[in-house]
């Protein structure tokens, strides 16, 4: 950490989709730049050309020539169209190709997710495929998933709205209380990374932290094969707070 | 210069319509506290903004001294407020602060000073009339409002303190889930009167503005802040409605029981939707957003023309492109709520109106450097801040194109880089244009001029700080910082973005003491200022052709209008490069049988 | 300086018309008001399964429709006495106040009717979003026919008085307009609640 050069880009981005965010950011901060970079430009040199001088008068106009409509309507338009459109154009692609692009893969691994006020819970299906029974490997604050493979999340808070923000993958969802909602990610590279909220959700919002652990496959299978062992010791039946989950939503 | 020398039209003693020129009221009360004329109240919703301003930003400074030096007591102020702590912000305090500064921003700051109070001055006076429509509502208009600012500062003092659930209050945050004290309940109280004082405001504005125009004014012959001060009246009548019944349903779910926002665990038959609240919210809260920043643009229009001694280029298409953006306005809601989990149909929706703006927003944008171009620009203060409005509504304008496209909100999505576009479009554009208006019509309303070489001065330590501060907020943003963080340490991808964060916070530090060069101003020219003529600045608006301070029924009798508001440099003039709107070109006015004088 | 005389209404025309166009812009605000809440029961209904949810009795249908048809013959007598006051007899205007606040009012007693017995077999505001929306919305509306009431025998004393014979008309003219918009609410608010 120095004070100058500053260090300020984000996180590095580990995910196959993480790029599109970027990239259409630094896209739209040039155009940006070029836009707001010929206005100071304008300002500027108006401001000192046009100044009030003796003898100087201003040009009586309302602006309301053909000229000037013409002038204003085309970089109106040049605006919209280079500018506006263009971003609808990419974005579009970016959520038909990336966020909305459900992963329908059978290697795809379902995780449900229930933030509360202020942790993480986790929960897999275990070995019998499916949620909420007492095969279940649940985990507080961790989330363990394989490298290269998709994952698919259902998340629904257990009191007020959180959002699951993975940095390392420029990825936001919501979990509100009372709906499921989801999201996906494929992590490229292994490695520890954070998990962090980004929905206020109570003073303590600022610690709401948890570990996304992205494991080769031999690591992840491991480990999966001993939470499942201890899932099966360690089930209570009388727990019944232990049982959130929640029919998975495809 | 006594105006019997001017050659200003009048409408003649016959046309009084219902403004008839009432006696001036005498008792201390009736005149300085319950006051019924437009200017009192303008006066008096101005002190109170002002006190709001100063209150928010000192709030502004604690959240930002945290931000900077974590675990660091605030000086003198910090001891006071948290003695258990040494004088450090806990963190319930700090989601109280942030919470509370948006709110009074907001509510008790920008919607008094652009909307109370210059709304309050300029309409009656820009378009010729006496007074308001409705001078009694006017009065309780205000009083309204501070039983309103009265709840939240008495919030602040209950057990478990103020409101501490994001000025949005989102349930069940917001619910007895999120939020068990009384402090909540104050807030959405407090709400509901500056809601009611705003509605009550709107229909006085839009009344007045649609029948009170002196002869002559038609639409397109009224000042642009009036326009701006019109089309906010218009989505502040429509749809601080829509907030209302938001709270409403929040306080009947705090209060009785019910179930319209509540889900989750705490439910037992039969939850609501707590999104729904995000909808009924948002479709209130982009309005909302217009309506701060209407009046600004109006006022902004009108100072760039004024002092460019050039008029307004492509005024009609300024006043239509804002009345186009106040329609657009209400169909744009949705890019608010990228990430809640809405179908993506809707979202895309929602986009590609929310990108429908950029048109009219260019269209205005151009006219206002349309004006300044070939111009004879006096740079004074009020023009100073006003071109510093385009600047800092330039900047904050475009990076709205980085949360209107989905897959980089996403991203974005409750990040500093949201809080720096807000921050840039609505403070600091907003602030900018306060001071550009108080600057400009402090002479009419307090009969003194203000300093101009103070008010340089604070212009320029006030544009240079608030740039670094907001622009600062948006890198940390795209570096992955997000919103409401009592303390950025605990994350480790977020540690290397404190120095810029350091920075920002000395930034906001100067920014906040550079406004009291503003207070001693203020405060002193209102004591000792040079004595102002009735048209110091030489503009032809209706307002500049009676005495400043204008006396209680504003015109002897109503001006006939000839011209528009921004009739500068006209070759046919001699002498002087301005006209009034009730001046005729010609030396001789065209009389229309006159009769009387 | 140089006047000119120009044409206008005469001054308590010109009033009339202000009054109005505030009036309108008034119910405007309310209209959105109402209709963010029937919007917020559109949503939560679409969102519900069935309608009403398992379990819970469907509302009574007979009073409310009775209510009905009190509360539009109330607006039925008062825009028959508030007409002009120059063209109608002497105490029409009178008359019709004290009948509209009676039809008023029995409302208001039938709405307890409703909602009395329905609260004390234990369907609350607090149970579920059906109680919710259902008190919510008319116990609301309740709320605004009380005001319409207090602004109509406000009138009263004047009616008494003759002042509203021509000149004073405004405030009958404006107090109707506002109770015959809470009266439309009304209506809506039945066949979205009772009927849909």
């Amino acid at each position: 950490m120095h004070t100058w050069p500053f260090s300020w880009l984000p996180a590095a981005d580990v995910s196959q989709d993480g790029w599109r965010a970027d990239a259409l950011f630094w896209y739209t901060t040039t155009l940006c730049v070029i836009a707001f970079t010929l206005v100071a430009l304008a300002l500027v040199y108006s401001s000192w050309r046009y100044r009030a001088r003796p003898g100087a008068k201003a040009l009586y106009t309302h602006g309301t020539d053909r000229r000037s409509f013409a002038v204003t309507g085309v970089l109106a338009a040049i605006v919209f169209i280079t500018i506006d459109m263009n971003l609808v154009r990419v974005s579009q692609h970016d959520i038909k190709d990336a966020t909305y692009n459900w992963p329908t893969a059978p290697d795809t691994v379902r995780v449900e997710v229930m933030p509360q006020q202020w942790a993480w819970n986790f929960r897999y299906a275990g070995p019998d495929g499916v949620f909420n029974t007492p095969d279940d490997v649940v985990t507080f604050n961790e989330l363990r998933v394989p490298v290269g493979h998709p994952v698919m999340l259902n998340l629904k808070s257990k009191d007020v709205i959180h959002s699951f923000y993975l940095p390392n993958f420029r990825l936001k969802q919501d979990a509100n209380p009372g709906t499921i909602t989801r999201t996906w990610f494929k992590a490229l590279r292994p490695g520890d990374f954070e998990i962090a909220c980004s929905q206020m959700c109570g003073w303590a919002h600022y610690k709401m932290r948890g570990d996304l652990f992205v494991l080769s496959d031999a690591d992840f299978s491991r480990w999966m094969k001993e939470a499942e062992g201890d899932a099966k010791r360690r089930f209570d039946p009388a727990d019944t707070e232990q049982m959130w989950g929640w029919e998975w939503l495809q | 210069m006594a105006d019997t020398r001017r050659n200003l039209l009048y409408a003649g003693p016959d046309f009084h319509a219902e403004q008839h020129i009432h006696p001036e009221p005498s008792s201390f009360v009736r005149r300085y506290v319950f006051s019924t004329d437009h200017k009192v109240i303008a006066k008096q919703f101005l002190w109170y903004g002002l006190f709001f301003l100063a209150i928010g930003g000192t709030m502004a400074m604690m959240i930002r001294w945290q931000i900077g030096h974590p675990g660091t007591a605030f000086p003198v102020l910090g001891e006071l407020l948290w003695p258990e702590s040494g004088g450090v912000m806990p963190p319930q305090a700090y989601a109280s602060f942030f919470t509370m500064h948006g709110t009074l921003m907001i509510f008790f700051a920008i919607t008094p000073i652009l909307i109370g109070a210059f709304g309050n001055l300029l309409i009656p006076l820009m378009i010729g009339a006496r007074d308001m429509a409705f001078p009694t509502l006017n009065m309780l208009s205000f009083w309204t409002n501070v039983l309103a600012g009265t709840a939240m500062v008495v919030s602040f003092f209950v057990p478990m303190g103020a409101a501490a659930g994001g000025w949005q209050a989102y349930p069940t945050l917001s619910t007895l889930v999120g939020q068990p004290g009384p402090g909540q309940s104050l807030w959405i109280v407090g709400i509901f009167f500056t809601g009611s004082a705003s509605i009550m405001g709107a229909v006085n504005y839009i009344t007045t503005v649609v029948r009170l125009r002196a002869p002559g004014m038609g639409y397109f012959q009224m000042p642009l802040s009036v326009w701006g001060i019109w089309l906010t009246a218009i989505l502040n009548a429509l749809f601080v409605p829509v907030l209302a019944a938001g709270v409403l349903l929040l306080f009947l779910d705090r209060t009785f029981g019910s179930h319209f926002f509540l889900a989750g665990a705490a439910v037992t038959k039969g939850g609501g939707d707590p999104i729904l609240y995000q909808h009924l919210f948002w479709i209130f809260g982009h309005p909302e957003v217009y309506i701060l920043i209407l009046p600004a643009w109006g006022i902004v229009s009108d100072l760039l023309s004024f002092f460019s001694r050039k008029p307004a280029f492509g005024y009609k298409a300024t006043a239509i492109s804002m009345s186009v953006i106040t329609f657009l306005s209400m169909v744009v809601y949705g890019h608010h709520m990228f990430v809640v989990g809405m179908s993506p149909l809707l979202s895309q929706g929602f986009m590609t109106l929310t990108m429908l703006i950029s048109i009219p927003s260019a269209v205005f944008f151009l006219n206002w450097l349309g004006t300044m171009w070939r111009g004879a620009i006096r740079f004074t203060t009020p023009m100073l801040f006003a071109v510093g409005v385009v600047f800092v509504f330039g900047l904050g304008g475009l990076t709205g194109l980085h949360l209107g496209a989905i897959s980089s909100d996403i991203y974005l999505h409750d990040s500093y880089f949201v809080v720096g576009h807000f921050h840039l479009t609505m403070a600091a554009s907003v602030l900018l244009g306060a001071f550009a208006a108080i600057y400009f019509w402090f002479p009419k309303m307090f009969g003194k001029m203000m300093n101009e070489t103070l008010g340089k001065w604070h212009f320029w330590l006030t544009i240079v700080p608030i740039t670094v501060v907001f622009c600062g907020m948006l890198v940390v943003g795209y570096g992955g910082m997000q919103r409401r963080l009592y303390n950025a340490d605990e994350y480790a991808f977020l540690r290397h973005l404190h120095p810029v964060n350091l920075w920002v916070t000395r930034a906001a530090l100067l920014l906040g003491a550079s406004q009291f060069l503003f207070v001693v101003n203020f405060l002193s020219s209102l004591v000792a200022g040079k004595k102002a003529s009735e048209n110091p600045w030489e503009v032809g608006t209706l307002e500049w052709t009676v005495p400043s301070p204008p006396p209680h029924h504003n015109f002897d009798e109503i001006p006939l209008v000839v011209n528009g508001p921004h009739e500068f440099s006209h070759p046919d003039v001699k002498g002087k490069d301005w006209l009034a709107q009730n001046e005729p070109i010609a030396a001789e006015p065209v009389a229309l049988g006159a009769v009387g004088r | 300086m140089s006047t000119v005389t120009f044409h206008h209404l005469p001054a308590r025309e010109e009033s009339r018309r202000t009054s109005f166009v505030g009036m309108v812009m008034a119910l405007a605000s309310w209209t959105m008001l109402f209709g963010s809440l029937f919007f917020a029961y559109a949503i939560l209904r679409l969102k519900a399964g069935s309608w009403p949810p398992e379990g819970v009795a469907p509302l009574p249908r007979l009073l409310p429709f009775v209510n009905t048809l009190v509360l539009l013959a109330s607006s039925l007598v008062l825009h028959r006495g508030a007409r002009d006051e120059a063209e109608a007899r002497i105490g029409a205007l009178r008359e019709a106040l004290r009948g509209t606040v009676a039809l008023g009012s029995l409302f208001l007693v039938l709405q307890l009717a409703v909602w009395v017995p329905l609260w004390r077999s234990g369907f609350t505001i607090a149970s579920g979003v059906y109680g919710s929306i259902f008190y919510g919305l008319t116990v609301f509306h309740a709320l605004h026919v009380l005001a319409g009431l207090a602004v109509l025998l406000a009138l009263v004393p004047g009616a008494r008085k003759g002042r509203y014979r021509s000149g004073r008309q405004n405030a009958v003219r404006l107090s109707a307009m506002f109770w015959h918009f809470v009266d439309a609410v009304w209506v809506v608010m039945f066949v979205a609640v009772y009927l849909l």
